[in-house]
């Protein structure tokens, strides 16, 4: 994936990628990974936990500002089923925008 | 089934059941050090459209599936559009366990989130086509994924203006 995330990125166009073996992910980095300790094929999390899946969103689109060196790897440090996610909070993505350096 | 679909498949959920062998497996890939390039995010995300890619294997029913005979892998894509209804999109991957996948796509294609957040004002838009892919390619194909199909996605985003591309992995 991080070829593809390479490519895209050389088009011009900012990516974000999850990562969920953050292994793989270093031997291939993309510009920007977050990287989160779940298992294969969740990488949103857990089926229905719609809560969740934003806080992964949100610390993905978080990052794709924050970044400011291509190949970085955050870990999100979330943890498998072991989190309580409160309800999206629109505001806090309406936040999300370049970062002025 | 054929009996390699069968193995790999048991071996999918013994993977994804304990995320220490992937890790071991990662850790014997090769280095791909090549440049890493950048782009500077320039738009708000609550003007921005963003694109979705995967590497879940899913895909339109109607389209030809992920080739599973090939243990290399196929490097291939699928261009789906996001508005697909639920019942037209299935997945085509055996090295990964789906199942819960294909309860809740959101897992690994996430298009209903992205909508929701568009539809609250956060995102500026989801781009109509997600780019759909499998992962687990090997040599000799992963040359096919970087020159050929990495390329074409890039510049059919590139193309229609996208300013932002989410990846998500299976």
């Amino acid at each position: 994936m991080g070829l593809v995330a390479r490519a895209i990125e050389a088009a011009g166009i900012p990516t974000v990628s999850l990562s969920i073996v953050r292994e793989i992910t270093e031997k291939t980095p993309p510009p920007r990974a977050l990287y989160l300790r779940f298992p294969f094929g969740h990488a949103l999390g857990e089926p229905g936990k719609r809560e969740q899946h934003f806080a992964v969103l949100h610390r993905a689109f978080s990052l794709l500002f924050e970044a400011d060196l291509p190949g970085t790897i955050r870990d999100s440090g979330l943890r498998w089923k072991r989190e309580t996610y409160p309800p999206p909070d629109w505001d806090e993505f309406k936040k999300l925008e370049p970062v002025h350096r | 089934m054929s009996s390699l679909r069968l193995k790999n498949r048991v071996l999918a959920r013994v993977f994804t059941a304990f995320p220490s062998l992937a890790a071991r497996w990662g850790k014997g890939l090769a280095m791909n050090s090549g440049e890493v390039p950048w782009a500077e995010p320039r738009v708000p995300l609550r003007e921005a459209v963003l694109a979705l890619v995967t590497t879940g294997g899913v895909h339109l029913t109607t389209q030809p599936p992920f080739d599973m005979a090939d243990q290399a892998g196929d490097p291939s894509f699928r261009e789906v559009p996001v508005e697909s209804a639920r019942e037209l999109l299935c997945i085509t991957h055996d090295y990964y366990d789906h199942r819960d996948a294909a309860v809740d796509l959101n897992l690994v294609y996430p298009v209903q989130r992205l909508k929701e957040l568009e539809e609250a004002g956060a995102l500026g838009g989801l781009h109509r086509l997600a780019y759909s892919l499998m992962g687990h390619i090997t040599e000799p194909h992963l040359r096919e994924l970087q020159e050929i199909t990495a390329v074409e996605i890039a510049r059919r985003l590139a193309g229609a203006g996208v300013d932002y591309a989410l990846l998500v992995p299976a």
